[in-house]
């Protein structure tokens, strides 16, 4: 930090460690910042459309992942730099709002940023370019309502949700597969979905994964999966119309929760105790039996001893099921989680078509299915994939996948993608530029510019001149004055998007727009970094 | 020869610093200018914010007072601007920069009389009076605004909310995050302006634009046991039961112990146990309850029993989120349920669990008591909500100033310069040394306008002298002539709606003038050696030393 000297020449000590800070200031410190968010965007950019590529990230524990999400990217990222963070902390916002398009995210902030440093460097006031950024993101945002067109769809005719979330998909590793992954996520989705409230609870699609087989294999079932076997080997491994007991108390004598002493000073009491113990475990079969139970699951664990009852009495039975499952359990076979045997009656039972024990290769690792639930308010998406890293992607493909459907039937406006509403937008922000007479004028210009690094990158990605190709779209655009032409990755012939069939949602781009100028705008604000280089 | 063997005198402890003089006072100066330098530039709309790491974690701020806080400053001097810039944000809220920026200037300007030789005390005395004739002036000049005339008293509110807005970030959607504040203060008890009662989340993601105004109390969904889900998650007209208990099959004294004898009478201490909480479950239920939030855990075993009778509940619900239900219900939080009743449950309109983002919300509206409000705000990042927070509390506070105070005055540095031109005038008539002094005071005033003309980039003297100029007509037309920020001129900010609280500007100007004051008057700092290293040493090892012989003798 700058030292001040008092009245002896000594220097000043103005704060506390004075120096262990490091402070950055004015055109300096803008220049880092923008510099930092450049070369952010710059990692992420070719991570962008179908043909975009795969990061692989290794984590401190030698951990791999490899993906190509951008919250995930930049979350495994170690990053230190405050910069940075906050970009990191925008593709979260949008991971959370709308759990997709987290990589443009971050490009549009970048680009927007790179944009600005030109501006500077004109000597335009930094707040001026963010005012006429917020200015244009309006222009844009309402431009983007304009060309956006609704779809339609029901219980039954989801087709154009299938479609949206293959847009969504495509762009991964597991694409091969998207049409039925795709669909997965949509019926998945369907299934939870309250469409008259247009309420869609995510945390009761259930997503499981286990390496082998292949991603072929990947199921939807209509129910749960548990990743558990019966507590006894012998015990039967199918179960049709199961009543299921769902306990949440252990197969055991119950322990009060005060301090307790039993004392026991003769042989009579010892009998008297063991005996008791017997009973408790003949009550509790014989409450689960009584309640016309046929397969009990239980929160906690129980001995041998209780493992063998259960076995003896045909009633085939789950230990250490996790509270999660519980409660998705009870939602999807309606039944009650029960806390102690005495209250169990045939009420509380849950109700399941069929339930089994599934062997997966030859691991020796099984996982029990529970289909055919009586009530429909959970399900469960089973992920197989080649090894951990391919289904750790299918996860996250399939979350993307299931939060566009989500937002979809949220709000049933979509953008056609492939780059066409950037460039659409791109198109009416530079015109509407030229009619303002401020300094605004040029940071809306470049606004327009900023916006089309996301077709230049798609197209960049897909091995395509980007220059040419957006120049050619945008000249297109405006001579047949069609909005949908976007860049075509797949070389499938149309650059029209709408005959391709690629689509995002309305809600996502808005967002995607919003967060990145609020983000530039936050960035551009900055013209002091004071830093501590303390302990860390 | 004596000289030789005087001894030294040792007035103070080995290690201490002692500075003294004329030329310490200009050092401490010195050291305020730092500080200033710091926040200068955050000053007015064009004002740009700091990030500042400390460590972990890291700001993004516009506050004066947030920033100064941040910095850790330790010298004393420049320690007396950061605590008015404090005292300021605890009394008014908001212009915590203008007053330490005033407060420099003022010191500044009393830099070279105090090199010429003027005494400290003369220039004190002279800026006191200088800051009671602001005072005055303030008093002469504040516009009062009609507060029977509802809509007008509304509009005069969202102005002064917006102003304080017009620095900050979210400066773009001052209109509708000023409508908000508004809403809030409005909504509350209008004597007792509890501004606990507004209560602030942060979501992340979505836009500025998405954040909500809550007429009512929300909450995020709280940790949840097994069997929550089954329960129904909207009510209409619920009775509310505020509990601050425990509801959990617990022992019910730590450190108790049963000692049974018989072991057939061990199921009878099991079913007590059961007993004592079905019990308390089964009084909620009757007593009509359909909402039960608790400030303690609520276990796996109510919140099943809970769901088995279509009752919602929420365990470790928030305190102050629970103390705001409790007043806009008008029930007292219950510490016990065994004598729980149907009078003692709240009521509300509606309850409902709703998606914000990644979280769920548990959204209660619609109070007999209107005096509670929540503002959901949603943003990108956590530093940018908690600057958002920030802003809107620096906005609320002006407006319950607002609320008890309803004379305002132009911004943009209109009332500076009036007051400059004031005091200016005031001086002529005056005779001796004072004058000189009150006309540096006026001088000090410059400051607001300048610098609010030098961040937004313009020819900060150009304006100066613009605002001089206009202000010297004698037309009172002329008396709210300000910066424009918007076209690189002057113009009258009090038709632009750059409205402030009188009370502020008196608050920064008595605080300034305070502040300059107290550091005129040092002459002599007395350091001591630092302390909290060494002696904490020192009493450490004494405290062990004595600690066995306490214990020796039993």
């Amino acid at each position: 930090m700058n030292i001040a000297f008092d009245e002896y020449g000594r220097p000043f000590i103005i704060m506390r460690e004075q120096d262990m800070k490091e402070r950055l200031t004015g055109p300096e410190a803008r220049k880092a910042n923008i510099l930092i968010a450049v070369s952010l965007m710059n990692i992420l950019k070719t991570s962008l459309g179908p043909k975009g590529m795969d990061k692989i990230l290794v984590s401190p524990d030698g951990e791999i992942t490899v993906t190509n999400d951008g919250a995930t990217i930049l979350d495994n990222m170690d990053i230190t730099n405050e910069i940075e963070k906050l970009l990191v902390e925008l593709s979260k916002g949008q991971d959370d709002e709308i759990g997709d398009g987290t990589t443009s995210v971050v490009v549009f902030a970048g680009a927007l940023l790179e944009q600005a440093q030109k501006l500077l460097d004109k000597g335009i006031h930094p707040i001026r370019i963010a005012d006429g950024y917020e200015h244009a993101c309006k222009i844009a945002v309402e431009h983007l309502k304009k060309i956006s067109s609704e779809i339609t769809f029901d219980r039954e005719n989801y087709e154009t949700l299938i479609t949206a979330a293959m847009t969504s998909v495509s762009s991964k590793v597991v694409n091969e597969f998207q049409r039925q992954l795709s669909e997965i996520a949509v019926k998945a989705v369907l299934t939870v979905a309250d469409l008259e409230r247009k309420d869609v609870r995510i945390d009761l699609i259930q997503v499981q994964g286990k390496t082998g087989g292949s991603l072929k294999d990947t199921q939807l079932i209509d129910g749960i999966v548990i990743d558990k076997e019966m507590s006894h080997p012998q015990m039967q491994k199918e179960v049709s119309d199961a009543k299921i007991a769902i306990l949440s108390c252990p197969f055991e004598p119950p322990k009060p929760k005060t301090g307790y002493k039993l004392n026991i000073d003769s042989v009579e009491k010892y009998k008297k105790l063991q005996e008791l113990e017997q009973k408790y475990f003949h009550d509790m079969v014989k409450l689960v039996k009584d309640s016309g139970a046929n397969l009990v699951l239980c929160q906690w664990g129980f001995d041998d001893e209780a493992n063998h009852l259960l076995y003896q009495n045909e009633l085939p039975s789950v230990r250490w099921v996790g509270g999660v499952e519980m409660e998705l359990i009870a939602l999807a076979t309606g039944g009650r989680i029960v806390p102690r045997f005495s209250e169990l009656n045939e009420k509380k039972l849950g109700l399941a078509g069929h339930v089994k024990e599934i062997p997966l290769g030859t691991t020796n690792d099984n996982i029990i299915v529970l289909e055919k639930c009586s009530q429909k308010k959970a399900v469960c998406i089973f992920v197989r994939g080649g090894n951990k890293m391919v289904v750790d992607e299918a996860k996250r493909s399939l979350h993307d996948a299931i939060c566009v459907t989500r937002n979809l039937i949220r709000d049933n406006k979509i953008v056609y993608g492939g780059g066409a509403p950037e460039i659409s937008c791109s198109l009416a922000v530079s015109k509407a530029a030229d009619e303002i007479s401020t300094l605004e004028q040029y940071a809306i210009r470049s606004f327009a510019d900023a916006l089309d690094q996301i077709p230049i990158s798609l197209a960049e990605n897909s091995g395509l001149d980007p220059i040419e190709t957006i120049s050619n779209l945008k000249a297109n655009q405006i001579k047949t004055n069609n909005p949908f032409l976007g860049v075509d990755c797949l070389g499938k012939g149309t650059e029209n998007m709408k005959e391709q069939n690629v689509f995002d949602t309305l809600a996502g781009k808005i967002q995607q727009l919003l967060l990145a100028t609020q983000m530039a705008k936050m960035i551009l604000k900055i013209d002091d970094v004071i830093l501590h280089h303390g302990q860390n | 020869m004596s000289n030789f063997l005087q001894p030294t005198i040792l007035l103070l402890k080995d290690g201490t610093d002692t500075a003294q003089g004329k030329q310490h006072l200009i050092g401490n100066i010195n050291a305020c200018s730092f500080v200033v330098d710091t926040i200068r530039t955050t000053l007015g709309p064009r004002g740009m914010d700091k990030l500042i790491n400390t460590g972990r974690y890291s700001t993004v701020s516009n506050d004066g007072a947030t920033i100064l806080d941040l910095l850790d400053i330790v010298h004393p001097a420049a320690r007396t601007l950061v605590d008015i810039a404090k005292s300021q944000d605890a009394e008014v809220g908001d212009g915590t920069t203008t007053v330490v920026i005033l407060a420099y200037e003022l010191l500044k300007q009393a830099k070279k009389y105090i090199e010429d030789d003027v005494h400290p005390k003369i220039i004190i005395k002279s800026y006191r009076q200088a800051a009671q004739l602001c005072l005055k002036r303030i008093d002469e000049i504040a516009v009062k605004i009609d507060t029977t005339d509802k809509d007008k008293s509304l509009e005069m509110l969202e102005k002064c909310a917006g102003t304080a807005l017009n620095s900050k970030l979210i400066a773009s959607y001052k209109e509708f995050f000023s409508k908000i504040v508004v809403k809030a203060v409005t909504n509350l008890d209008q004597e007792l302006l509890d501004l606990d009662l507004i209560g602030i989340k942060k979501v992340s993601g979505g836009a500025m634009q998405d954040s909500l105004f809550i007429d009512g109390v929300a909450f995020k969904k709280t940790f949840s046991y097994a069997g929550f889900e089954q329960q129904p998650k909207k009510f209409i007209k619920p009775k509310i039961a505020l509990l601050n208990v425990e509801l959990e099959l617990k022992s019910e004294k730590t450190g108790a112990e049963v000692r049974i004898e018989d072991p057939q009478e061990y199921q009878s201490i099991i079913d007590a146990e059961w007993d004592i909480i079905y019990k308390k479950l089964d009084t909620i239920v009757k007593a009509g309850a359909n909402v039960v939030l608790s400030r303690l855990a609520i276990g796996d075993l109510a919140t099943q029993y809970f769901a088995d009778r279509d009752v919602f509940c929420a365990g470790r619900v928030p305190e102050e989120d629970l103390n705001r239900l409790s007043k806009a219900t008008g029930k007292q939080i219950q510490s016990t349920v065994s004598k729980l009743t149907h009078e003692m449950l709240g009521e509300c309109d509606l309850m409902e669990e709703k998606q914000m983002g990644k979280e769920r919300y548990n959204i209660l509206s619609g109070f007999p008591h209107k005096s509670t409000s929540t503002i959901i705000l949603r943003g990108g990042a956590e530093q940018f909500l908690n600057e958002m927070e920030r802003s809107l509390h620096d906005s609320i506070m002006i407006v319950k100033r607002a609320i008890k105070n309803n004379t305002i005055v132009a911004g943009g540095g209109a009332i500076e310069m009036e007051l400059s031109r004031y005091l200016i005038e005031h001086a002529k008539k005056i005779f001796g040394k004072e004058q000189i002094l009150i006309e540096a005071f006026a001088k000090a005033l410059e400051i607001t306008p300048k610098q609010l003309a030098e961040n937004a980039g313009f020819d900060a003297m150009a304006i100066l002298n613009k605002l001089r100029k206009e202000h010297a007509d004698p037309n009172p037309d002329k008396m709210w002539i300000g910066v424009d920020i918007d076209n690189e001129d002057v113009c009258d900010t009090f038709k632009t709606f750059v409205w402030e609280p009188s009370l502020i500007k008196r608050n920064a100007i008595n605080a300034a003038t305070e502040a300059a004051c107290l550091i005129l008057s040092v002459d002599q700092t007395v350091k001591n050696p630092n302390s909290s290293e060494e002696q904490n040493k020192q009493i450490q090892q004494q405290k062990q030393m004595l600690r066995p012989t306490r214990g020796a003798r039993f």
